[in-house]
């Protein structure tokens, strides 16, 4: 056997050597070494589907589980694939007014533009700004190549304990995600690399860590200790980082975090929505792949983590998706008779959806639970499932999902019973970790004067159905701004305002972390978010 | 199994609220609390546990109904305490080093205790040597060993070898969202337990034959 055919959706086929493929190497990752990299976000360890491919004989199988050698032929669903890019939170709001007085030295025209970078677990954003002007010139987003090892912090931990691959995990970040998105912002930008004074860096704790190159192992066990937490700064050497057309070694600053759950995105997020200086108490609910919440209360912050999970970015979910071209990103439904319409993001038919996003499954528990669709814990209601037309109606594996068609009938996107169950679960979790900050603190949801909600999810957001299901529990709509990537939002003032350091390193000195495990109640409180309103 | 008695019923439903009453009426209708427990308490349990099994309830359910049934037991326990009534069967639970996520622990917990197996929960966060130490204090039947996270998972090997250097023979089950059966195998544990439906079961399954 020299070749394996890989068919692709569009029905391309193309023909990779297989000259190489051995019994020990997997089909995953020989396809990935051989251009098709395929969404292996649970780290290669058969435990999610993400990476299924079907093979000549029909099967479906996990191309990590098996060998690559004796595979003649393989179709390559869309689903499973890791090239479609992202579209990331790269809008945000900034509510704290700001100084110009960059931190980097700079001369106009010749080293004049920085960079600053969101560098979560899924997407990695950087944006590039004049320090002359302290305008934003461009952006560019994409996946953070980690993923490979695992969709989530802790499978990334688990693998860094490897030293090798604590080196390869840099290097993912370094290497393979940095590089071609300065590159590509700066031709967006239209200023040559070379213009570059410095850039600086918020991400998650353990995104740090890894980028930095230190061992994160003691941030995956109680009691969670960081290697580092505060500001820090190095050169791109220091982290070998190299970029096409530039030879100074540039300064890179990363911000200050909290703690090992609560990273620097969170203290930029405090920062850029000017929460700490708030009259009234006020609440930042971060909601990315982890979801972390801070409240004000008479200046004191207050803050802890919540295990959401990556629901609301799709995750675990049957036809889950971020929020990307061809996602669904709202719907409207009504019953009697069962009408649904959706909001695509792209300008794509339902018929031609790719995926549901989480303000989507958001839309859909609110108006099925309002129509009287879903009971309380998230069950279709027998006597209204049987008055769906058959159309809307999936059972298969003892499971009911609803089909969201269009006026013309079509489309295959479902909603699932076990996709609200995991949505509820990652819906309580928010929920009760709000209710008990706000127990912390003495306060009431309605003596909260702004609920800043950050998180790329927020961008495509009815607030007013995450109000209703109980993900913002007890609030209203006027309380609550969607201010977007706040994480960028802090990392771009702190390249324009050198004062924002000062007021980062205070916030993470002066910043209370609840663990929720350890609180009395909180499981309790997280049952009762389990049900729907 | 009688499902219909009001208080099985409101277990399976997951009625908090209704339990304490009902298991009142049970009382003051002469029942004891050990044929309340075994009567009506554990074929809820059983059921809870089949449902899951069959898809036909999820996880936030099954939550919810094991509340309901610690109500119950809030209420029986001390009773079965005082009547000296001992279970056939001892378990001893925790979560293992570095792992402070107790939810899944404690619905496995509940789940046994359906199954009407006496629990002695040590909590979270437990050392290989107090894990050692409880096992030979109070000598259980099944040790649970639950972990979260997938970076505790190596101090699950590390608790195993610690109980098996002890004089004391008991089973031991595994459980926890990233633990795979392979996974319960490698490091020479007797059981996997893949969610808390199937966690009664195996546990049952391992002390019968036993």
């Amino acid at each position: 056997m020299s070749a394996i055919t890989v068919i692709l959706d569009d029905g391309s086929r193309h023909e990779i050597d297989a000259s190489d493929a051995t019994a020990t190497r997997t089909l995953a990752g020989y396809l990935e070494a051989h251009g098709f990299p395929l969404n292996t976000r649970c780290g290669k360890r058969g435990i999610c589907c993400g990476c299924e491919v079907e093979l000549s004989d029909g099967s479906t199988v996990k191309s990590c589980q098996i060998a690559a050698m004796g595979v003649q032929s393989v179709n390559i669903p869309g689903r499973s694939r890791m090239d479609h890019q992202p579209q990331v939170g790269e809008t945000f709001r900034i509510d704290i007014p700001t100084a110009h007085q960059p931190i980097f030295e700079s001369v106009e025209g010749v080293r004049d533009t920085a960079f600053a970078i969101d560098l979560g677990t899924t997407t990695v954003v950087v944006m590039l700004i004049d320090l002359t002007t302290g305008d934003i010139l461009a952006r560019a987003g994409g996946f953070n190549e980690q993923i490979r090892f695992g969709d989530n912090v802790l499978t990334r931990i688990d693998a860094a304990r490897d030293p090798a691959i604590l080196n390869d995990l840099q290097a993912a970040v370094t290497k393979a995600t940095f590089p071609p998105l300065i590159a590509s912002a700066c031709e967006r930008a239209g200023r040559s690399p070379g213009r570059l004074a410095g850039g600086v860096i918020a991400g998650n704790t353990t995104m740090l860590h890894l980028l930095v190159g230190e061992d994160p192992t003691p941030l995956g066990i109680a009691p969670f200790t960081p290697r580092f937490i505060a500001g820090r700064q190095l050169t791109c050497a220091d982290i070998r980082l190299a970029i096409d057309g530039l030879n100074t070694p540039l300064p890179i600053h990363l911000l200050p975090g909290i703690a090992a759950f609560i990273g620097s995105d969170i203290v930029a997020g405090i920062y850029a929505t000017g929460m700490m200086y708030d009259q009234q108490p006020s609440l930042l609910v971060d909601i990315g792949t982890n979801g972390e919440i801070v409240l004000q209360h008479e200046g004191q912050l207050t803050t802890c983590a919540t295990a959401a999970g990556p629901a609301f970015e799709g995750g675990g979910l049957r036809c889950g998706t971020r929020a990307r071209d061809g996602a669904i990103s709202r719907l409207e439904l009504t019953l009697d008779p069962c009408q649904i319409e959706a909001e695509i993001i792209g300008d794509i038919p339902l018929s031609r959806a790719a995926g549901v996003c989480g303000s989507a499954y958001i839309d859909f528990l609110a108006e099925a639970r309002e129509a009287g669709l879903l009971t309380t814990s998230g069950r279709f209601d027998p006597s209204r499932w049987n008055s769906l037309p058959a159309s809307h109606r999936v059972e298969d594996d003892d499971e009911r999902a609803l089909r969201l068609a269009g006026q013309d009938g079509r489309g295959g996107m479902v909603v699932s019973e076990v996709d609200i169950a995991v949505i509820l679960q990652a819906k309580a979790a928010i929920g009760a970790g709000i209710d008990i900050l706000l127990e912390a603190s003495g306060i009431e949801a309605d003596q909260v004067g702004k609920v800043y909600l950050a998180g790329g999810f927020g961008m495509h957001l009815d607030v007013s159905h995450a109000i209703e299901i109980g993900l913002l529990p007890g609030f209203n709509t006027e309380q609550v701004e969607v201010v977007g990537n706040t994480s960028l939002a802090g990392a771009m003032l702190a390249t324009i305002d050198k004062s924002t350091f000062k007021e980062m390193e205070e916030i993470r000195t002066h910043t209370r972390v609840i663990e929720l495990n350890s609180q009395e109640g909180f499981e309790d409180c997280y049952i009762d978010h389990l049900m729907l309103p | 199994m009688d499902n219909e008695h009001p208080l099985t019923s409101a277990v399976i439903r997951g009625k908090r609220k209704e339990v304490p009453p009902l298991v009142q009426e049970c009382l003051d209708a002469g029942e004891s609390a050990q044929s309340i427990v075994e009567g009506r308490l554990v074929p809820a349990m059983k059921t809870v546990g089949d449902r899951f099994k069959n898809n036909e309830i999820f996880v936030p359910e099954m939550l919810i109904a094991a509340r309901a049934m610690k109500a119950a037991l809030g209420i029986l326990e001390p009773l079965l305490v005082e009547a000296g009534i001992q279970p056939e069967f001892k378990a001893l639970i925790a979560t293992v080093e570095g792992d402070l996520h107790d939810i899944g622990k404690n619905l496995v917990s509940m789940m046994w205790k359906g199954a009407n197996i006496e629990v002695i929960d040590l909590g979270v966060n437990i050392t290989p040597a107090k894990f050692a130490e409880a096992v030979v204090e109070h000598k259980p039947d099944i040790v649970g060993l639950s972990a979260l996270l997938t970076t505790t998972m190596p101090a699950m090997r590390d608790t195993i070898d610690a109980i098996r250097a002890t004089a004391v023979t008991t089973k031991i089950v595994i459980g926890g969202a990233p633990v795979t059966q392979d996974f319960a195998d490698e490091i020479g544990a007797d059981g996997y337990a893949q969610d808390a439906g199937t966690a009664a079961d195996i546990a049952l399954g391992l002390l019968q034959s036993a």
